[in-house]
């Protein structure tokens, strides 16, 4: 046991306690200094997580908590995501009288999700999946404004009902197999479906997506940026660990991710709201995501499949909310006429949303591409035909959004294009660099 | 051997690349204030002139060569020096399609010439034209030419001639506002580009020769190593192509419709550049030539008539740049028919002395025409002496095309009327040469001749005047390396080890001859060699006169017979297959497109049916998916795709229907989905 392998976390964890005690006492126009605690906490684990996957620094197991490849890619993906999210948040909670509170409770529900990833125990998976949701709750109510307090509210609602019902599905796993462990521990197929209700939650897939639209809605821009993208990523890692190790229930997870996909894609087509518009497409995203968990064990696609797409996801949904919190509008007849005010920003929607298509060369694609291959080496192959006609139909309501963005003449403030840019960018350049590899 | 490989491929690169920058840059610089930019693309080209020229006389020095393989599997080592001859089908003879860049003997003159030309017609030009896109297309041409002299397969060489022909017609037509110009362009380089498919179809006779023998024995001399039919082949259509550039019989009046660009475009094409290129490549495959046996003759012909005949219509010309485009023709007549009869040595010198002297006359014409605003005969009286200078180096210029001793035109033409064997072609080119005479003395007396002064007339640039001197003193001396002793010399330089130079006798036979004609001209235009001294003007009496006169001074009408006999029938026949694509080939596909419709729209129709019985089995679902369906079919593919919408539209308004908004409808929702799942997987188990 090195407890050096846990560094990312304790790092995420120290800049989260540093951060609220430094804003306890810096005075209000000074709080900036704690988002750069938190950042610095964030790239510090970002590193040591790097530095941990190139040296395989013990990788092993802690009782309960598992440090290999999976937890290093999601360390990985999470404290960068987070630190895009931060940036975010950064430029518009400037002088808010709870600055650096919103950036600790990011930095805590980012460190949840990681814990998430790496749980190897039933217990250390309930602790994390309240580590992770109790901040984000508060996220979501941050503005203290009527949408947000609701959309906290549902939010809290959802994921204290289906936390309950997790726990009921932790019971009766440990009173089946008699250990909580991931190795020891075996659950029948109602535990499975109950165990899976915190993850579905927390990843918003069907049947426990319904806060998805309402919290991307009611909730400030850059929080539904990071609730919709962030927890998604523990929670994807955590449900292939289960149903790789604890449960063996390829159907139910296929029925889940198909449902998923075309459910939200459907309610996609006619949305006005570009925030609900996304939280849609987040929801189809988590379908095409639970592809490779459903064929977790069953291909060895499969987990690069999982993590690569999780990556890329959340690089490019990111960059789409950006360019939501960089226009600061959220409806679709807004957008008319950006491509002429704002043409870097204009060029970054596109990307992102192509890329949230699946257009080569973004990193999407690639994920997309190795999500099929795990489906169809699997035997899958209905559900990669399934993703595949989703893929397709999406493309109408993506497309519903870019071609306001370049066809019509709008009136608008300009939209700043960095972070949008920056996003936009990764999302190229993983990509890029994914299809060279994979292709020879 | 190859100190520095990158020297080379920098001779084509840096003309052509600064040249395109110009191209591409020059319409932001016109912007900015004029005082400043005025000068400044000029500027450019002359110092990336200086610069080729510098590489050109490295390169001539060096004699490097830089493989260049653009084609796989063809060719041998790609080492590419010259005269190896290691698989035979090169232009300097080693694999015809992959030899890369090389500079020989030949090359090396070709290079430092063409380089010298293109900088003394650019420091002319920074006097008079100052656009970037004068400079940077001259620019661009000199890249292509030299990319074509230092060529060694065939690949290359074609990439240098497809664009020396495209930025040609861009200069012909300079002044695009002129669609008359514009016009002669396109006729300018139609004509040449009809020629080129020669080339192309050397090239695809020469590949597909080599490729018929690979495997067999190296053949020891180059192209003319191919076997019979491709050798042949081959040498044909770059013969073709050489003519047409050269512009050569029968193609020559495109040079003519040429003379409609500036005169530092003439200076440059029609001396050192295009209209040499043929020529150039003649001589590099006099042996292909002389192997076929018949191509020899033919091209020694071809270009003994040419000389005589052009030279006939280039007495006949009223306008300087007319007289002068003629006897480009005439003089590559000279060359061309060296390369015939195996004097490669004799026709690059007659090459780079002509070039000298062609691109003085045309500068000169051009100072004038720019001066005085004519270019008419008739009307330059005086002009000389107007403008000493100009004058002076003009009357160097037209003396020595006159081949009057013993400037350089003298020694060189007689290296070639050295070299003929046969009695006839050797009468026709002796004729030609006197010829030369004539229309040269008509030129020297029409702006020598007394005049009177123009009170409009401009004075010249010093930048005008600077290149003058230097090409006339070119045109004069280069008939040095023609002299007994040093032609061997050049011989060897060129690859023609075994020229022999011209003997005394006939030097001061066709110097005498050449003499007396240009002074019988002279006089017999002038009536008097005093009016000349008295300063009276005489009228310029054109000395063919009647119908065959005006036949000549119109070409001799090869621009008409070219219209008459190819142009048109080509057209008719363009025509006439259009006509059968519209009225056949698309008839049977619109007819096979009907076909399909009708089988479609019965298709659907039976589906329609089909559809409807299944849906009106199932009286619950009946009502609202006929609605869906049936609609749509009727107006066929379109309405299909509407359905699709409409249904997933509506699917998507359903798909929306449990976010109501209420958390205890979510739960019940939830609550009920996993409780089905639970359920219906606990059961399959």
């Amino acid at each position: 046991m090195n407890p050096l392998a846990l560094l990312p976390e304790l790092l995420i964890l120290a800049g989260a306690v540093a951060g609220l005690l430094a804003g306890l006492y810096a005075a209000r126009e000074r709080q900036r200094v704690t988002a750069w605690i938190n950042a610095a906490a964030l790239a510090g684990a970002a590193a040591t997580a790097a530095a941990t996957a190139a040296t395989a620094l013990s990788p092993g197991t802690f009782e309960g908590y598992v440090v290999d490849a999976a937890t290093n890619v999601t360390r990985l993906t999470v404290t960068l995501s987070t630190l895009l999210a931060l940036c975010l948040m950064a430029g518009r909670a400037r002088g808010h009288a709870r600055e650096s509170e919103l950036y600790t409770l990011t930095s805590l529900a980012a460190l949840g999700t990681i814990v998430m990833a790496g749980a190897g125990d039933l217990l250390v998976l309930v602790a994390a999946y309240l580590l992770a949701s109790i901040p984000a709750y508060a996220l979501a109510g941050f503005a203290k404004d009527a949408p947000g307090t609701e959309a906290a509210l549902k939010y809290y609602l959802m994921g204290a009902f289906l936390g309950v019902l997790m726990l009921a599905g932790v019971t009766l796993a440990y009173g089946h197999s008699g250990a909580t462990a991931y190795s020891g521990a075996r659950a029948p197929a109602v535990a499975a479906v109950l165990l899976l209700a915190g993850p579905l939650f927390k990843a918003g897939a069907a049947p426990a997506h319904f806060w998805v639209p309402d919290v991307a809605e009611g909730a400030s821009r850059p929080v539904a940026a990071f609730v919709t993208t962030v927890p998604k990523i523990g929670a994807f890692v955590a449900a292939y660990r289960l149903a790789s190790e604890v449960f063996d229930e390829p159907a139910l997870l296929a029925v889940l991710a198909a449902a998923t996909m075309t459910l939200g894609n459907l309610a996609a087509f006619h949305q006005p709201n570009v925030r609900r518009l996304l939280a849609y497409s987040t929801i189809s995203q988590a379908g095409y995501l639970l592809v490779p968990v459903a064929v977790a064990g069953r291909t060895d696609l499969a987990a690069p499949a999982l993590l690569f797409y999780l990556a890329a996801y959340a690089v490019t949904n990111l960059g789409a909310f950006a360019v939501v919190v960089a226009t600061g509008t959220d409806t679709l007849a807004d957008y008319a006429g950006l491509a002429r005010r704002s043409p870097w920003t204009a060029f970054a929607l596109v990307v992102c949303l192509l890329g949230l298509v699946g257009t080569p060369p973004t990193a999407v694609f690639a994920g997309k591409l190795l999500m099929f291959a795990a489906a169809w080496d699997a035997g899958y192959a209905w559900l990669a035909v399934l993703a595949a006609a989703n893929t397709v139909a999406s493309l109408f309501y993506y497309l519903r959004w870019i071609r306001p963005v370049f066809v019509q003449e709008g009136s608008g403030r300009r939209a700043p294009a960095t972070i949008p840019l920056l996003a936009a960018t990764a999302s190229l350049a993983l990509g890029i660099v994914a299809l060279l590899t994979l292709l020879p | 051997m190859n100190p520095s490989p990158w020297l080379l491929p920098a001779l084509p690169v840096l003309p052509a690349v600064t040249g395109g920058l110009l191209l591409l840059l020059g319409r932001a610089a016109r912007r900015a204030p004029a005082g400043v930019a005025a000068g400044v693309p000029a500027g450019v080209a002359v110092t990336a002139a200086v610069l080729t020229l510098a590489l050109a006389v490295h390169a001539a020095v060096t004699r490097p060569a830089t493989p260049v393989r653009l084609l796989p599997g063809t060719g041998s080592s790609g080492t590419g020096s010259s005269g190896t001859g290691s698989s035979g089908t090169g232009l300097t003879g080693d694999g015809l399609l992959a030899n890369g860049l090389v500079v020989d003997g030949l090359s090396a003159v070709m290079v430092v010439m063409v380089a010298a030309v293109g900088l003394c017609v650019l420091v002319f030009a920074a006097g008079e034209l100052r656009t970037a896109r004068f400079h940077g297309l001259m620019l661009l041409f000199v890249g292509a030419m030299l990319l074509t002299v230092t060529a060694g397969d065939l690949v290359l060489l074609l990439m240098g001639w497809e664009v020396m022909g495209a930025v040609s017609y861009a200069l012909i037509g300079y002044w695009w506002h002129d669609p008359a110009r514009v016009r002669s362009g396109a006729v300018a380089f139609l004509t040449t580009r009809a020629a080129d498919l020669g080339l192309y179809f050397a090239a695809g006779a020469a590949l597909a020769g080599a490729g018929s023998w690979a495997g067999g024995a190296p053949a020891p001399d180059g192209p003319a190593g191919l076997p019979a039919p491709w050798r042949d082949l081959v040498a044909g259509g770059l013969v073709v192509a050489a003519l047409g550039k050269s512009a050569q019989l029968p193609f020559s009046f495109w040079l003519s419709r040429a003379m409609a660009g500036p005169s530092p475009v003439s200076a440059l094409l029609h001396s050192a550049a295009m209209v040499a290129a043929g020529a150039y490549l003649l001589l590099r495959v006099q042996p292909l030539l002389a192997a076929t046996g018949w191509a020899a003759d033919l091209v020694a012909w071809a270009g003994a008539l040419t000389a005589l005949l052009l030279g006939a219509v280039a007495l006949a010309q009223r306008e300087l740049k007319q007289l002068l485009a003629a006897s480009t023709c005439a003089q590559l007549g000279f060359m061309v028919a060296a390369a015939g009869v195996a004097a490669v040595a004799g026709g690059a010198a007659q090459l780079v002395a002509h070039a000298a002297v062609k691109s003085l006359l045309f500068l000169a014409a051009g100072a004038w025409l720019s001066a005085l605003g004519t270019e008419t005969l008739r009307r330059l009286g005086g002009a000389g002496r107007r403008y000493p200078v100009v004058g002076l180096a003009f009357g160097v210029g037209a003396v020595a095309l006159a081949g009057v001793p013993p400037l350089s035109l003298w020694v060189t033409k007689d290296t070639i009327l050295g070299a003929v064997r046969e009695p006839g072609l050797y009468a026709v080119l002796f004729a030609a040469g006197l010829l030369a005479a004539a229309y040269s003395a008509k030129a020297l007396a029409a702006v020598w001749r007394p005049g009177p002064g123009r009170a409009d007339a401009r004075e010249l640039t010093p930048w005008e005047r600077a290149p003058l001197p230097v090409l006339a003193l070119a045109a004069a001396g280069f008939g040095a390396v023609g002299l007994p002793g040093a032609f061997e010399a050049w011989g060897r330089l060129v690859g023609d080890p075994h020229a022999a130079a011209p003997s005394w006798g006939g030097l001061l036979l066709s110097g005498a001859a050449a003499l007396t004609v240009s002074a019988l001209t002279v006089s017999a235009l002038t009536m008097s060699a005093a009016t000349i001294l008295v300063r009276t003007p005489a009228p310029v009496t054109p000395l063919p006169v009647g119908a065959a006169g005006a036949f000549l001074r119109e070409w001799m009408g090869l621009e008409r017979m070219a219209v008459v006999l190819v142009a048109r029938p080509v057209l008719a026949l363009a025509g006439a297959l259009a006509r059968f694509d519209d009225r056949v080939l698309d008839a049977a596909v619109t007819a096979a497109a009907r076909a399909v419709r009708t089988l479609a729209r019965t298709a659907a129709g039976l589906d329609d049916r089909g559809i409807d019985a299944g849906v009106e089995a199932v009286p619950r679902a009946g009502l609202a998916a006929a609605r869906i369906v049936r609609a749509p079919f009727e107006t066929g593919l379109d309405g299909l795709v509407r359905a699709v919408a409409a249904a997933a539209g509506r699917l998507g308004t359903l798909a929306r229907r449990p976010q109501t908004g209420q958390v205890h409808l979510y739960f019940a929702q939830a609550a009920v989905a996993l409780t089905l799942l639970a359920v219906a997987f606990a059961l399959l188990r």
